[in-house]
């Protein structure tokens, strides 16, 4: 018995492997006119934000112009540097994206070790020739959706999968690890809201990390618990949690980096807006200038809400609903932004 | 039914009676195995996924995304074929050895340290601290470098062995199970060094947490190019490996300290102090995990940041993978440095997702330590010719 079923399976698995035929993979690299190595941060493909749009960007550029693209994921930050050798040292690849902050000291001394290769770098500034540094005004698209939730706690609204406890003025803050970038998103949400109104109480907290879901769900479980009807993430995958949390407490919640009420789609019920940040973007925009053979090196793009570098989207299943008094004010806000009338702090100690 | 134990029981005999060259052989029937139902795993998934270009199209299944080959052949040049990947097997290699050990020492006493993670982290950061200082003290040559790295080791052996003490005292004077303390001590050294880092001694004009780079006078001499790699570290790490093999087996501290630590009473009985051994073996448990932090900082990331990898949980694995043997924690350190660097290779090259990568790993590390983790068990329950129980499911 057991002869004869070892048979039949190494019979199928012969014809089988007869009948499939080899494609021919990946040997195209050579034809390419630019490859890219693309080192994401230690959020990972997935995360349906930050390093998914780095990705969305990527392959924009893959379908637009003739490039071929490798991507390495680090387990950790210790990773990073080694990634970032590897492609520098790749005499096939003519671009080497470093998606996102952590990569900022190994990328100095690799910059100045490669310095035949050429770099970009989002989330921070790389003060090198070859080097092109994106960074974002996240301050401002957080003070558009931290103006929209001020609005909607002040408000009785019901909409979708959620609606908005009449009794308390909260809105709460979810940040993945804590540092000044993160506390930008921060300090311009709660300006957003306390211009609203002050009295509005702005809870925050850090899940001290941007994988763990679990965690991002515990503290804004804490914060719907408390009252608050509106909580805003910037935490990467952390904040699938403060999604799942909004659903079960019926109250909202406002995604980042990406329009989350796409991305994440099956949340999209209760992501009432997203602020976006066009990492994908400034991605696209960087191989374009290698494409075109204009990149320059050294320049530092700041990207706010004027440049589109950052938006506060509202959420595909809000688009026609909000009231109309709250869209108004959010155009308003967003036009005094540009024009330098309202001045938004990037730290909390500028509050 | 009553059929069922005595095979079992039997199969446990045979399993537990094995000789060396036959649990070798074992071993290797085990990888081979792990690597074959790891290629159909790949070529499976390689079906149900969409990619741009398949390297094999199946009439009626469709494009199979994945080649086995190609991955196993990526995993192993990647750790051995090219200098930077011989470099990061090897450094992967030299800190688990550390870690490994660190765990390996607790085990042969009867304890279980899960802080070895804690100890790293705390040991790492001590070293960053007193290198920078010390780096601008001293003269940036070769004589420098003399004085700061071992003041450096010495420096995270020092942090980590404290750290491991603690739960050592907690567990000798007070009862608390370190399972349990070291547990939460994982928890608290990775607050506090982020705490301290992030607002007083690192460097507070990043976003990210992180110290100063460490200079070069504190930086292990590399050994292979487009690597960091340092011989020195990985010989200091051999050596460790044996002195620590002879203390327990040749001489009387080491004894006392496996009978303290499995027999606390009867050790007591005969005149051992058993509760000031547990201190020990903790304190050289955590001395240990402190100096794989003191290499980690000096020879791979020159810094101290947060996220610093799990390699106080792999050490887990790599003894338990060694039976808690000090020698037989080099090839299992091996084993496990070359899987992460091939791994890393896989990233870097191939389209195939980290999550398949990391299983292909795990069923690896599986199948090679499930014979040896029944040995243990067949052991320990008294099966085989020579049915000891009382050693502690250990391996001499």
């Amino acid at each position: 018995m057991e002869r004869r079923t070892f048979l039949t399976s190494v019979g199928v698995g012969a014809t089988a492997g007869m009948a499939g035929c080899l494609v021919d993979n990946g040997d195209g690299d050579d034809e390419a006119d630019v490859t890219v190595g693309i080192v994401y941060s230690t959020g990972g493909l997935g995360d349906e934000s930050f390093n998914d749009m780095a990705y969305s960007g990527i392959e924009d550029a893959e379908s637009d112009f003739d490039i071929d693209y490798q991507d390495a994921e680090p387990d950790t930050v210790a990773d990073m540097n080694d990634m970032q050798r590897q492609f520098a040292g790749d005499e096939d690849i003519d671009l080497v994206c470093c998606i996102g902050f952590d990569h900022e000291t190994d990328l100095i001394e690799n910059a100045d070790e490669f310095d035949d290769q050429r770099f970009v770098i989002i989330d921070a500034v790389v003060d090198a020739d070859n080097v092109d540094s994106y960074v974002f005004r996240e301050h401002e698209g957080s003070f558009q959706v931290g103006h929209l939730a001020g609005l909607l706690t002040e408000t009785e609204y019901a909409h979708a999968g959620g609606e908005t406890n009449p009794d308390d003025s909260i809105v709460g803050f979810v940040g993945g690890e804590e540092t000044s970038l993160i506390e930008r998103f921060e300090a311009g949400y709660i300006a957003g809201a306390e211009y609203v109104d002050d009295s509005i109480e702005t809870p925050s907290a850090y899940a001290g990390s941007w994988d763990d879901p679990s965690t991002g769900q515990e503290i804004a479980n804490g914060m719907y618990e408390d009252g608050a009807d509106v909580v805003y993430h910037s935490a990467g995958g952390t904040g699938g949690g403060v999604f799942e949390s909004a659903q079960s407490y019926e109250r909202f919640a406002i995604g980042v980096d990406d329009d989350q009420s796409l991305s994440a789609e099956e949340s999209s019920d209760v992501i009432v807006a997203s602020m976006i940040k066009r990492v994908d973007n400034a991605v696209y925009d960087s191989i374009e200038s290698v494409v075109e053979d204009e990149f320059e090196g050294g320049d530092t793009n700041d990207l706010g809400l004027e440049e589109d570098g950052v938006d506060a989207v509202i959420g595909q299943d809000f688009e026609d609903d909000l009231p109309d008094d709250i869209v108004n004010a959010l155009e308003d806000s967003r036009q005094q932004i540009i024009d330098g009338d309202i001045d938004v702090p990037d730290n909390l100690d500028d509050l | 039914m009553s059929r069922l134990p005595t095979s079992i029981g039997a199969a446990l005999d045979r399993l537990v009676d094995a000789s060396p060259v036959e649990r070798i052989v074992i071993s290797i029937a085990s990888l081979l195995f792990a690597v074959a139902v790891g290629a159909v795993l790949v070529l499976v998934s390689g079906f149900v996924t969409e990619c741009d270009d398949p390297f094999v199209l199946l009439p009626g299944v469709g494009y199979g995304c994945y080649n086995p080959l190609e991955v196993y052949w990526t995993m192993l040049e990647g750790a051995f074929g090219s200098s930077s990947g011989l470099g990061r097997t090897l450094q992967e290699t030299t800190l688990l050895l550390f870690t490994g050990l660190s765990v390996a020492v607790a085990f042969r006493a009867g304890l279980f340290n899960i802080g070895t993670q804690g100890q790293m982290v705390l040991g790492a950061l001590a070293t960053a601290l007193v290198v920078l200082e010390l780096g601008q003290l001293v003269p940036q040559n070769v004589v420098g470098m003399v004085i700061v790295i071992p003041v450096g080791i010495a420096a995270g052996a020092l942090a980590g062995g404290i750290w491991g003490m603690i739960p050592g005292l907690m567990k000798a004077y007070a009862d608390a199970h370190e399972v349990i303390t070291t547990i939460m001590l994982n928890f608290i050294a990775t607050g506090v060094a982020l705490y301290l880092v992030q607002n007083h001694v690192g460097d507070l004009t990043s976003d990210s947490v992180l110290t100063e780079t460490i200079p070069s006078v504190a930086r292990f001499p590399t050994s292979i190019s487009d690597s960091r790699f340092s011989m020195y570290a990985l010989i200091g790490a051999l050596l460790v490996a044996v002195g620590i093999s002879l203390l327990y087996t040749r001489t009387i501290l080491g004894y006392e300290l496996r009978t303290s630590g499995i027999q606390e009473t009867a050790a007591e009985y005969s005149g051992v102090n058993a509760k000031r051994n547990i201190v020990t073996s903790m304190t050289l448990s955590g001395a240990l995990g402190g100096v794989a932090g003191a290499i980690y900082v000096m020879m791979v990331q020159y810094r101290w940041q947060s996220g610093i990898p799990a390699l106080g949980f792999d050490g887990i694995a790599v003894s338990i993978l060694a039976g808690n043997n000090p020698i037989g924690v080099i090839p299992a350190s091996l084993l496990f440095g070359g899987l992460k660097s091939g791994s890393v290779a896989i990233d870097l090259s191939l389209g195939v997702p980290n999550e398949l990568v990391d299983v292909l790993r795990g069923l690896i590390i599986l199948f090679i330590a499930m014979p040896e983790f029944f040995r243990m068990l067949g052991k320990w329950s008294g099966f085989g010719s020579d049915p000891v129980g009382a050693s502690g499911g250990e391996e001499a």
